[in-house]
């Protein structure tokens, strides 16, 4: 594709309106796309020249508020990071995103992620609540702990490794790879102390034990959060506490800033090679 | 949460007993062509007379029942998750449980008789 | 404002099967799944013949034998070896990645992302290599010891 030739590509998308109280069904539309245009650009030009009851959600158009996650051609994907001229074909058909329910169009309801995400204990659990209210000092981190768990705090909350797991899509009381990977976050930042009240929450049947490394939410997460490793890793960390295993590590403490005025320093380097 | 993580811990220990001892009687009825390249010869194992000749041992005796209650224990547990993973509602889950557990012992109770019996005929 | 009830949209049991273009693991754990089921059923009627046939004497247990000597039954015991190879290979595969020993570190995600099971899907080749290899050797004695 050029950058001056325009193709003109179908987008087949699946509409659904409440309050017509039809059933869903799809409706193609002729949208000219270039080279460098993105299918939120394609849904744009649809909502602002064909059919202005289009409805979709996006926000940011740069893969960082992770708000218009879709099924485009049968694979979860954020609309405003995928490319059309990436499928090579001159047909896209667009869902919204399987195992949310949906309100209208591509709209899916995302309260019930967001609950349990809640419930999962999101933010850290300390026992010196003097310390949290009225900080004195920085909390003691080296890098090594620091990447144990830094590539779970990329997480956007976009809601696509949910659609992508085979558990979700028939248990509806399943966390999702999503809050357990967060939970796994908490759990392993030297910082927090709340290990033991996340525990009976992911603990159970419908937590944790019901992941069988299916792999697919890593696969289809568009920052590459890996979800699935982070929960493999909570599983051993659920079970080497049950079992009484393992040192059990104190809270990271305060550490004092030194007297004279530290240099500025470059960022660490990663001790876990790239590639 | 305890409850949970030892009828997982349970899921994978008997898992691998399953592999030694289920991969000695897939070896021992299946590969008897195998391991006579290799000099081990077996006679038959499906036979009557060879197996008149185990069942009166008891070692063959205790790796069979061991066998079926770790087997047992796995495959009902996985049915159970299947199972669970389709029905969320909290009373379908205790009546799910109670049922398998139930035709778990039955059949457990059951098989176990033969080999036992057969001791000493 | 006027409530709107949100119209479900889960894929059910369905999804376990296909719900997009993925690649191999997710496959790899519903084929666990059903050669688990398959072993289930099968160690039912397995449990029966070899409690009251046996115990009824050489009369009953030859005729059974020679009932199931049948080419249709041995096809049915070769896929019950072959689903017993794959669901304890890729078990151990399963035991050791769940608990975090055959996966890669946490490492901060550059583009583009690789995730753990991509990095490791050598070791879940390998382990299906011995999978077919053990499949072979069963097939082997399934032809040589006779329909």
């Amino acid at each position: 594709m050029d950058t001056q030739k325009t193709e003109q590509i179908t987008f087949r998308v699946r509409r659904y309106d409440p309050e017509k109280g039809s059933n869903p069904h799809f409706q193609e539309f002729t949208v000219p796309s270039s080279r460098g245009l993105t299918v939120l650009d394609g849904l744009i030009y649809i909502k602002e020249n064909l059919d202005s009851t289009i409805a979709f959600r996006t926000s940011c158009r740069m893969a960082i508020c992770g708000s218009c996650g879709m099924l485009i051609n049968n694979y979860p994907h954020l609309a405003c990071h995928t490319q059309i001229e990436e499928f090579h074909s001159n047909r896209l058909t667009i869902k919204p995103l399987p195992n949310f329910p949906i309100i209208k169009d591509l709209v899916v309801d995302l309260i019930p992620f967001f609950e349990i995400h809640k419930s999962v204990k999101p933010y850290m659990l300390r026992n010196d609540s003097n310390e949290m209210e009225n900080p004195t000092a920085e909390f003691g981190q080296s890098h090594q702990t620091l990447e144990s768990f830094l590539q779970f705090t990329y997480c956007i909350k976009c809601g696509i490794c949910v659609s992508a797991c085979p558990t979700s899509a028939s248990d509806k009381l399943f966390h999702g790879p999503q809050a357990l990977a967060q939970c796994y976050r908490y759990c392993a930042d030297n910082r927090d102390a709340g290990e033991l009240e996340r525990f009976p929450v992911v603990g159970t049947d419908h937590g944790v034990w019901h992941c069988h490394l299916a792999g697919a939410c890593s696969e289809s997460c568009p920052k590459g959060v890996d979800p699935a490793l982070a929960i493999q890793l909570l599983k051993r960390r659920v079970m080497s506490r049950t079992l009484g295993l393992g040192k059990k590590e104190p809270p990271a403490s305060t550490v004092r800033p030194s007297a004279q005025a530290k240099p500025k320093l470059p960022f660490p380097e990663f001790t876990v090679k790239q590639g | 949460m305890r409850r949970y993580t030892y009828l997982w811990l349970m899921q994978l220990v008997t898992g691998v007993l399953i592999a030694v001892l289920l991969g000695i009687h897939m070896v021992m009825q299946h590969l008897e062509d195998i391991l006579r390249f290799f000099g081990v010869n077996l006679n038959d194992p499906a036979s009557w007379n060879s197996m008149i000749e185990r069942s009166r041992q008891v070692i063959w005796a205790g790796i069979y029942i061991a066998l079926l209650a770790v087997v047992l224990y796995h495959a009902l547990n996985g049915l159970r998750n299947v199972i669970l993973e389709l029905t969320p509602s909290a009373r379908t889950e205790r009546v799910v449980t109670w049922a398998i557990l139930a035709f778990g012992i039955i059949i457990f109770v059951w098989a176990s008789y033969v080999p036992i019996a057969l001791l000493s005929r | 404002m006027r409530q709107i009830r949100p119209r479900p949209n889960y894929l059910g049991a369905g999804g376990w099967v296909w719900a997009g273009n993925y690649k191999l693991e997710r496959y790899l754990y519903i084929l666990h799944r059903v050669t688990g089921l398959g072993i289930l059923l099968f160690l039912l009627v397995h449990l029966i013949v070899t409690t009251f046939f046996r115990i009824q004497g050489q009369a009953v247990w030859e005729t059974a034998m020679r009932f199931l000597s049948n080419p249709l039954f041995k096809t049915g015991e070769y896929l019950v070896a072959v689903a017993f190879s794959f669901h304890a290979l890729n078990g151990l595969r399963l035991i050791l990645q769940e608990l975090g020993f055959l996966m890669a570190k946490p490492i901060p995600p550059i583009y583009p992302y690789s995730d753990s099971l991509r990095k490791k899907r050598s070791w879940t080749m390998a382990i299906i290599g011995i999978i077919i290899v053990l499949c072979l050797m069963f097939f082997y004695d399934f032809i040589v010891g006779g329909w």
